[in-house]
């Protein structure tokens, strides 16, 4: 299997302390400036601080990217459904901006990124999955790539009937080539891991040195961060 | 030219309905064009302005191209629809 190495990586919440590491955003309303006005309006926080994110890692815009999160724009689908209920016209702006890729669809028009963009959902498993396409994408001649992860809590109305998703988002360079500064992303299969669903907090978390390996407990495997020796 | 009571009252219509977050009334000159240059607003936009003419002022627009081109020309043409069509 294709090695993986972490390259660089950005993160953003509100619900951590950023300890001096400068890759941590944790503004509670991330500046969006790397994206023109225009076009910044259309997204909500998580969305501003993915767009910052990406486009800080990869200023040429040259990189594939693969963009996970397990509810997406919560907000925005689920009320719509209730517009609909209600016999309310649509939002065409909200509409547009509620399918799984507009985050990526928006940084894709901003940074004039045109490589292959891939948005996933897993039901909890999306790091296993954003990991699994990536060794995909990396195993296929593609050097170094973009993965996101990136979630919000769901509407209050929701909030029984799903998981608590604190706001943050993460974004990494993965390659498949050592260089200083890189550290090695060992996977390793996991059969007794249980816990909760890995969340971004826990990806950033694991990035800081905050916690221990990340097991992802519905697709059996666990990673873990070793200095590229 | 003065900016009539209706001219600012669609112009802060635009900035709540479009989430313009940059954008005062004062920068949106009626004689500019609203959409692509001056102030430049894109077909998204012009569904969700659209939709809002329908529910402020019940202003159901012709599907047709050409007409709609010319109401969302600028604020005084959009004004001047508004004056002649809307319903309360």
């Amino acid at each position: 299997m294709t090695e993986l190495f972490v390259e660089e990586w950005r993160g953003w919440t509100p619900h951590r302390d950023a300890a001096g590491e400068a890759r941590l955003d944790t503004s509670a309303k991330p500046a969006g400036t790397a994206i023109p006005s225009m076009l910044r309006r259309r997204l909500n926080l998580i969305g501003r601080a993915v767009c910052d994110m990406l486009i800080a890692l990869d200023p040429a815009a040259k990189l594939d990217v693969l963009h996970a999160s397990r509810h997406g724009d919560g907000e925005r689908t689920l009320e719509m459904l209730y517009a609909i209920d209600a016999g309310e016209p649509l939002s065409p702006a909200r509409f547009g901006l509620s399918v799984h890729n507009a985050i990526i669809g928006v940084y894709s028009i901003a940074s004039g990124n045109r490589r292959s963009q891939q948005a996933v959902a897993a039901s909890g498993a999306e790091w296993a999955a954003l990991m699994a396409e990536a060794q995909g994408y990396l195993s296929d001649g593609t050097e170094r790539l973009l993965v996101v992860f990136g979630d919000q809590p769901v509407p209050a109305r929701f909030a029984d009937f799903a998981p608590h998703t604190p706001a943050a988002a993460v974004a990494l360079v993965l390659s498949t080539t050592p260089a200083p500064g890189t550290r090695r992303l060992a996977v390793s299969a996991a059969p007794e891991a249980d816990g909760e669903a890995l969340q971004p907090l826990d990806v950033i978390d694991w990035l800081m040195q905050r916690r221990g390996p990340l097991s992802c407990p519905l697709a059996g495997r666990t990673w873990t961060l070793a200095p590229d020796a | 030219m003065t900016t009539t009571a209706l001219e600012h009252e669609l112009k802060e219509m635009i900035i709540e309905t479009l989430e313009l977050e940059d954008v005062t009334p004062a920068d949106i000159d009626p004689d500019e064009p609203l959409f692509v240059e001056g102030l430049g607003l894109d077909s998204i936009d012009a569904l969700e302005l659209g939709l809002a003419l329908q529910k402020r002022y019940g202003i159901t627009l012709e599907s047709d191209a050409e007409s709609s081109r010319q109401h969302f020309a600028n604020l005084r043409s959009l004004a001047a629809l508004v004056e002649a069509r809307r319903v309360s």
